[in-house]
């Protein structure tokens, strides 16, 4: 594996990660933008872009860029997130010019009123399908409400009052402002020249015009805060539990990543033991979420509306006895291995290494092999543990939930 | 790129199955025991997904956390689920894990402690999970298409019926191991880093000196009396979507014009510029999901078409779908079969880079075809389809006797 990486003079950096041995190749553009960029006026629009991009360019119609991807076969797509928008594509090495040459262009997209008018049917068909999605609308509603006016607690989809007050005149200020080339990362990984590449990007990606880019950073309110709501036709109740964690730029998030096992892996875990091998819930699972300047551990569980408050008895006794008697050395091991393993396995492929290399430098401008994530797993000792414990406390967390009718 | 396989009959019957693969340090692995669904006695509809949890609740001399713990302490990444016709159970790991995993495995299908009061834990959780499908309309709306496409049993839910998972006992369920629990008729299979002679010495050591009985499959009787077929389902929900699911019948894997039907379906939706994702999405603005796939059972195979739409858009959506199924055999383009044939092709290369979905894919070729396919052999017979040899498959096997179910808050009528 060898690294790569230039920086153009308007300030788009290249970088790629060259593994002759791989069958295929990603590629990919991580823009440094997402919902936590948006106003409140504006909310959803990141998303709503991603979708916009695959709209075509002056030159391009709709069809023309579907036809054109279909062609090389690549498994692409896009996604948007709180605070990045990544557009990737994994594809045969023969096919990698044609399709890097595409994505450089949709970049540039026309960004059509017409376009943007049928896609907002899109855009709230999606929003309603996540409302059909409790296990997903949880996580969603309890950031909003851990975060509160925080930009974080912007929704990533909007709502269908936001999407239907916004404009493409919006659309393409927010553009200009955000897809800026000093505010985006080309990247590249698995079988292919880095010579030849940089040829494609630079000459095209040279004439986009860098922008005064900024995201305000600032502390998260979080809290105890907890809500409910319910909803007729579900029968299961959805609770998700978040609280404070080391951000994507904190060395401690290693050590944050054993803790989430710990307590919330889908097996073996603490929460499986007490909730899910009791078969008092189906779902307790804990996910580290390491964003920009912030983070969080979210948990999700899910289990039935007469098992709520033992469930919740439980998870409390589970963090009190943390934060008292910390974890073992057994537990640590274990977590270490499954962590390990699973680094190992995702990163077999290029599209696993195209993300941890677009996002390590989207956070900290930093490349890190796999071999430096597996030390730094293997590094963290128990006092690192139970100092994140003590940091931030997970017990200390905003509830939300979504179940059937109480009285029903 | 690796194209040898390997293959071993152990004395029991089992067979063995490696595809090595040079460029992973990891080797995935999986056991297919032949207790799926569809191969349950009559009434005891979820008794797979509560066999795969029990088993894993103590095993040989460790008690379940014991054995939980052993496996963690391996890095295993757990992988496994109840089909049709079998239930897989295995994982992906380090490749140096790997004996030391399999020893554990063993004793998990050989020696699975089966204690009551887990037992009793695990069928809570089936119940459970079956539960909570109905907060997961678009897996629920696919699972019951199944049901009402397949001729029974094959069609049986794969999740369960609450009501004959209430009533299951321990005994039964002991019993649907001892008598599915075939070695005979298991399939293991491997991918990635590995020694083979070294698995098969392993392998032979730990399952031939079993006692585990010959296979007592009672074959399940088919019914299919057409009375399940070419029906519309609704299922009244209160959610913000019609869930929408359709399915028609088409060829067998095994049939001579599996490929062409797998490029057909490929027109109707493989990418973005396919059929269904053209008129439905791109031209309409119906959906935000909507694709459909070919699928199929080791006895019969069928396109399956998913689409989630807000209610007034709902008949519209139904109609656009079943208007691109029905025209398909109508025609279709040079650019339309190139762009199908490098979307085939491409896809399966890409998967051959994981260790995991190439130890899926060659233990499903052997259960389905009794062999295992290469890479070009699949790369090759996509290459010779063409529009003439796709179109005449369909004018041959129309998409027509469609099964519709719907769950949300509004029917549609299909016409």
């Amino acid at each position: 594996m060898e690294f790569k990486k230039k920086t153009l003079s308007n300030g788009l950096d290249l970088i790629g990660e060259v593994n002759k041995a791989s069958k295929s190749a990603a590629v990919g553009f991580f823009v440094k933008t997402g919902s936590r960029d948006e106003t409140k006026q504006i909310n959803g629009v990141s998303h709503f872009l991603e979708h916009m991009l695959f709209k075509g360019t002056d030159k391009l119609s709709v069809f023309e860029v579907n036809e054109a991807f279909d062609k090389t076969g690549a498994e692409f797509n896009a996604g948007t997130s709180w605070e990045n928008t990544v557009y990737y594509a994994a594809v045969l090495p023969e096919y990698l010019e044609e399709v890097t040459n595409l994505w450089i262009e949709l970049m540039r997209p026309a960004l059509r009123d017409e376009d943007f008018n049928l896609e907002k049917n899109v855009i709230k068909e999606e929003i309603a399908m996540y409302r059909d999605t409790p296990s997903f609308d949880v996580i969603d509603k309890c950031q909003s409400l851990y975060f509160g006016e925080h930009p974080c607690g912007n929704s990533v989809l909007g709502s269908e009052e936001s999407i239907d007050g916004l404009t493409a005149e919006q659309m393409r200020e927010y553009f200009t402002n955000r897809y800026a080339p000093n505010n985006i990362v080309f990247a590249c990984a698995g079988n292919f020249d880095w010579e030849q590449t940089c040829s494609l990007v630079e000459s095209p990606c040279n004439q986009w015009q860098s922008q005064q880019v900024e995201r305000k950073l600032s502390e998260a309110p979080g809290g105890r805060k907890k809500k409910r709501i319910e909803k007729a036709n579900l029968v299961r109740e959805h609770i998700c539990l978040m609280s404070a964690a080391p951000s994507a730029q904190d060395e401690a998030r290693f050590a944050a990543s054993l803790l989430s096992v710990i307590v919330g892996d889908s097996v073996g875990s603490r929460f499986y033991w007490e909730l899910v091998d009791k078969a008092l819930a189906e779902v307790a699972v804990t996910h580290l979420s390491p964003m920009d300047g912030v983070g969080v551990f979210y948990n999700r569980i899910c289990c039935s509306k007469e098992n709520v408050s033992t469930v919740l008895g439980i998870v409390e006794d589970i963090f009190q006895s943390l934060s008292k008697n910390g974890i073992t050395e057994d537990e640590l091991r274990k977590a270490k291995n499954k962590i390990l393993s699973k680094l190992v396995l995702d990163n077999e492929l290029p599209m696993g290494r195209l993300n941890s290399l677009g996002s390590n430098w989207i956070y900290s401008r930093q490349y890190r092999t796999i071999e430096d994530d597996i030390s730094a797993i293997r590094a963290v000792t128990i006092d690192d543990v139970h100092s994140i414990i003590g940091r931030y406390n997970p017990g200390e967390f905003t509830q939300f939930s979504i179940g059937p009718a109480k009285t029903s | 790129m690796a194209e040898n396989f390997d293959k071993h009959s152990l004395k029991n019957g089992m067979v063995v199955l490696g595809e090595p693969m040079e460029s992973v340090g990891s080797v995935a692995f999986g056991f297919m025991l032949p207790a799926g669904a569809a191969l349950l006695p009559e009434g005891c509809c979820g008794a797979s997904n509560v066999i795969l949890d029990w088993i894993f609740r103590g095993a040989g001399d460790k008690t379940s956390r014991q054995l939980s713990d052993a496996l963690d302490g391996l890095g295993i990444h757990r992988a496994g689920g109840v089909g049709s016709s079998r239930i897989v159970i295995g994982g992906a790991l380090e490749a140096s894990n790997l004996a030391q995993g399999l020893d554990l495995y063993a004793d998990i299908i050989l020696k699975p402690s089966l204690e009551q009061e887990q037992f009793e834990l695990a069928r809570q959780l089936a119940i459970d999970g079956a539960h909570s499908l109905d907060d997961e309309p678009r897996q629920k709306v696919i699972l019951k298409l199944r049901e009402q496409f397949y001729p029974s049993p094959l069609g049986r839910s794969t999740v369960g019926e609450i009501d004959e998972l209430k009533i299951l006992t321990a005994e039964k369920t002991k019993q649907i191991i001892e008598n599915k629990f075939s070695l005979s008729d298991t399939i293991f299979s491997v991918a990635g880093k590995y020694d083979f002679e070294s698995i098969c010495r392993q392998m032979e050591d730990l399952f031939a000196t079993s006692n585990h009985s010959e296979t007592k499959d009672e074959k399940q009787e088919m019914r299919d009396d057409g009375q399940t077929r070419n029906k519309y389902l609704h299922i009244d929900n209160d959610g913000a979507q019609v869930h929408i699911g359709l399915m028609t019948e088409t060829v067998k894997p095994t049939d001579e014009d599996y490929y062409n039907a797998r490029v057909a379906v490929e027109v109707l939706s493989g990418g973005m510029s396919a059929r269904l994702f053209t008129e439905v999405r791109e031209k309409r603005g119906l959906c935000y999901a909507v694709d459909a796939r070919y699928h199929s059972l080791k006895e019969a195979a069928g396109v399956m078409c998913y689409a989630g739409t807000t209610p007034e858009k709902a008949q519209e959506t139904l109609d656009v779908i079943i208007g691109e199924f029905k025209r398909l055999c109508e025609g279709i383009s040079e650019a339309e079969i190139e762009r199908a044939k490098v979307g085939l092709k491409s896809a399966s290369i890409l998967q051959s880079e994981s260790s995991s979905s190439r130890a899926g894919a060659i233990g499903s070729d052997y259960y389905v075809l009794g062999r295992v396919r290469s890479l070009d052999e699949i790369k090759n017979r996509i290459e010779q389809t063409t529009v003439d040899s796709v179109l005449g498959f369909l004018q041959n096997n129309k998409f027509k006797d469609l099964t519709v179910v719907t769950i949300g808050p509004r029917q549609v009528t299909v016409k």
